[in-house]
């Protein structure tokens, strides 16, 4: 009967194209090379790669392997596992919706800043005036303009988590069109996700080729990409990297929040998933090296017209410091002419000391940014210098805006497809009456991220809500696969649907090496929280035009202590719930038997 | 005629060293940046160059004031460096020893800006008077900034689309269950046993494992 049975992807592609367009999102983008520069360049694709061999292919083949086997969202699949460990699926989905709620915000973002770039002169390129016309805004001028349209302009960001304040308009609009713009793509559920992820899965791959033939053509491109490609060994021999990498392999192709197990419920049960798997999991590491590139030109070309700038405005210094003729003076004899004229004036040159900037390339480019810093401020910095750089803007904001949204139907569908299992949700109510409902609740929720400490917030989400709560619930999903479960069993769904037993390699991988892996990352990240101390965040302080560390206040830590128990402890309340239940049951049935008896 | 004002002229100069000085308090210091704003087209900076400034600052003062009195001699210059900068004082055209105050030759390089810029093919930026800033142009506030209106049209796309997918579902609704009601009261009751084709669910239980290889006798 057709309300019974399960909608199904039109092909297989369309379940490739999901699992790419979810997996390839806003991190390969900006946290990969981020992770690159830190850790000694080319050389950080060695532990990279390993831990993509590890780690992240075998967790991502049995995630498809559950979900296609149960054919339920997570909270279904895991209690059919085992009764006692359906908290999983709960903790999953709760860590998808603190997901949710804040990244979307980010697409409203990229909205934001997609629709200022229809206007001659980009809003972030030039301070804006002050009242009395006399010169730049005063933040402005202490800061940078990319920094001030970000700060102020589109955040109104307050000086502290502790003030309150209204909501900016224009970000809730923004964030209410990419609430809109997901109901759009997930209102017929799979149905509609499978025909949009075409696009979303497609679409960033030709503006990133775009913006590889631009960047590699823009002056000083070469200076990035040199400082990415020389492999700076002695990093690997810190054990820092080898965690990083085991992270990023792990966060990126989105383990642990049942979107994963959502996606390949819908497919046919004798899917090939096993080639899907290792063919997404190329892909996505092979775009983030391919967006590094990409990153790595245009870091490069910024930082060498930051130099530039530099040198230029010390040359204006020296010229008009020491009323030398204009042409005295070249960009490229500055630094010499510099040492020259503090060796034959040196009172004079001391009197010019307060301005006087060391200019360097190589510390332009060490300053490492990533997440939301290094896509809407250093970018955007690049893109105001380029020719043409309207267009530019507006594609690369697209770019992101898919990137963001091909994630978000990822992250919807792990909440929706579990919730909708319960026959009680989808008796009453419609696909499209429960999207909307979901999609409505998340956006009011969201709305708080715009208020102006709503940036201190979201830092608060992206630093916590997810990280150690995945590394638990996929812990607990492999030992359960592995050893509860029994990889004997496993192994015998798996050879049910794809007609050969998984080889030796992926056994291996799945009782021994994937478990140790993350109980020694888990173990890493339980270490690091406490020895951290108290948990800080960058406040953006407007005298000094820019960001200072400031610690949470108390209300801060408990909130991040909830957000990390609320998802977690979903897993031993099940665990209890169920067990409780079992000897209730026991004891009524004991009691019927023993009546019997009497009688 | 030519004696009387090459006379005065040769006094005002003898009179005006001690009047402009470099670091005055009733002059300006200008730096020109021929080059930085010209590249390839920029000219030599000498004496009639500076004899147009002179002349160009004696208009400004001109047409603030409203008098047709000031002349080329009423501006002194002095402290020429090979920068292309130097200080400059204005005098009075009656008194030749009396300056004009400081407050009011800014406001007439003020009003003159673009004149005095326009004259050397340059900017507020490449010829600059140290200590008066150049005014912004005031910003443009267009009555709907750009950015709600590309908003607009995207929001509305996607509801048109929203609502057109919402549309389309309650009709496919409606026509299906048209049609089921048709093959109802044609069929009577799709029955089975006894038991409505609805409930026979079963349940399959997936965690009850499948037959062993070998099975146990």
């Amino acid at each position: 009967m057709e309300k019974n049975s399960r909608p199904n992807w039109d092909n297989p592609m369309q379940f490739i194209m999901a699992c790419v367009s979810y997996a390839v999102g806003l991190g390969n983008v900006w946290r990969f090379p981020y992770l690159c520069q830190m850790h000694g360049g080319g050389g950080f694709l060695i532990p990279y790669l390993i831990m993509l061999v590890l780690e992240g292919v075998p967790l991502f083949y049995m995630e498809l392997a559950i979900g296609q086997k149960m054919r339920l969202g997570s909270i279904g699949a895991w209690a059919a596992i085992s009764p006692y460990l359906g908290g999983v699926g709960f903790a999953s989905v709760v860590t998808s919706l603190y997901l949710c709620l804040y990244y979307n915000i980010i697409n409203a973002w990229s909205f934001w800043y997609l629709f200022h770039s229809f206007q001659p002169v980009l809003p972030w390129a030039v301070c804006p005036v002050n009242s009395n016309l006399t010169g730049p805004l005063e933040e402005c001028e202490r800061a940078t303009p990319t920094q001030y349209f970000f700060y102020r302009e589109t955040l109104n960001i307050s000086p502290s988590i502790d003030e309150k304040g209204s909501i900016h308009t224009g970000q809730a609009l923004c964030l209410l069109l990419a609430w809109v713009m997901v109901y759009l793509f997930v209102v017929r559920g799979v149905k509609s996700t499978g025909k949009v992820v075409y696009f979303t899965a497609t679409f960033p791959y030709l503006v990133l080729l775009v913006y590889l033939i631009r960047g590699v053509t823009l002056h000083g491109a070469i200076n990035g990409l040199k400082y990415m490609f020389t492999p700076k060994m002695e990093h690997l021999a810190n054990p820092i990297t080898w965690i990083n990498a085991a992270t990023q392999i792990f966060f990126s192709l989105g383990l642990g929040f049942g979107s994963l197990i959502a996606f390949a419920s819908y497919n046919e049960y004798n899917n090939n998933f096993e080639r899907q798997a290792i063919v997404v999991s190329a892909i996505n590491s092979g775009t983030s090296i391919f967006a590094s590139i990409v990153t790595f030109a245009i870091y490069g070309f910024k930082a060498t017209i930051n130099y530039e700038s530099c040198l230029e405005r010390m040359r204006l210094l020296m010229l008009n410091g020491f009323d030398l003729a204009e042409d005295t003076i070249n960009i490229e004899d500055v630094l010499d002419w510099m040492v020259k004229l503090n060796s034959t004036y040196p009172d004079k040159f001391a009197g010019l000391a307060d301005r006087v900037e060391t200019c360097s390339l190589e510390n332009e480019l060490n300053t490492a940014v990533e997440g939301t810093g290094l896509a809407f401020i250093v970018y955007s910095e690049a893109i105001k210098n380029m020719p043409l750089s309207q267009f530019w803007s507006v594609l690369y904001f697209f770019m992101l805006l898919l990137l963001g949204m091909g994630s978000m139907l990822g992250n919807i569908t792990a909440i929706i497809t579990p919730l909708r299992d319960f026959k009680v949700i989808s008796r009453n109510m419609s696909n499209e009456v429960f999207n909307g409902l979901v999609c409505l609740f998340l956006f009011l929720l969201g709305l708080s991220f715009s208020t102006p400490p709503g940036n201190y917030w979201f830092t608060m989400f992206n630093d916590y809500a997810a990280n150690f709560s995945l590394l638990f619930v996929v812990l607990i999903e492999i030992i359960t696969v592995s050893y509860i479960y029994g990889i004997k069993r496993f192994e015998k769904d798996i050879e049910d649907m794809l007609g050969h037993r998984p080889n030796w390699f992926w056994k291996i991988m799945w009782a021994v090496v994937s478990p140790l892996l993350l109980i020694s990352l888990f173990l890493f990240y339980i270490i690091n929280y406490i020895q951290g101390g108290t948990a800080t965040y960058q406040a953006w302080d407007k005298e000094q035009g820019k960001s200072v560390v400031r610690e949470y206040p108390v209300y801060g830590q408990v909130f991040i202590g909830l957000l990390l128990v609320s998802s977690v402890s979903c897993v031993p309340i099940t665990a209890l719930h169920a067990w409780y239940k079992k000897r209730a049951h026991g004891k009524r049935n004991r009691q019927r038997t023993i009546n019997t008896v009497s009688l | 005629m030519l004696g009387k004002t090459l006379f005065l002229l040769c006094l005002a100069s003898a009179l005006s060293e001690p009047l402009c000085l470099k670091d005055t308090s009733d002059g300006y210091k200008v730096r020109i940046s021929i080059k930085t704003a010209l590249g390839d087209e920029a000219y030599e900076w000498n004496e009639n160059e500076m004899f147009l400034f002179r002349a160009t600052l004696a208009f400004a003062m001109r047409r603030y004031f409203n008098r047709e009195d000031f002349n080329v001699s009423s501006i002194l210059v002095c402290d020429e460096t090979p920068r292309v900068s130097f200080w400059f004082v204005v005098v009075s055209p009656q008194n030749a020893s009396q300056l004009i105050d400081k407050a009011d030759v800014e406001n007439a390089i003020r009003m003159s800006r673009h004149r005095i810029n326009s004259a050397f093919l340059l900017t507020d930026s490449t010829l600059e008077f140290i200590g008066i800033p150049p005014t912004y142009a005031a910003p443009v506030n267009p009555a709907t900034p750009p950015w709600l209106i590309v908003f607009g049209v995207v929001m509305g796309a996607v509801c048109a689309g929203i609502i057109g997918l919402l549309v389309s579902t309650v009709l496919k609704k409606k026509g299906l269950t048209e049609d089921e009601n048709d093959e109802e009261e044609a069929q009577d009751k799709a029955v089975e046993n006894g038991i409505a084709c609805e409930d026979l669910d079963g349940v399959y239980n997936r965690a009850f494992p499948d037959d062993e290889r070998l099975t146990k006798m």
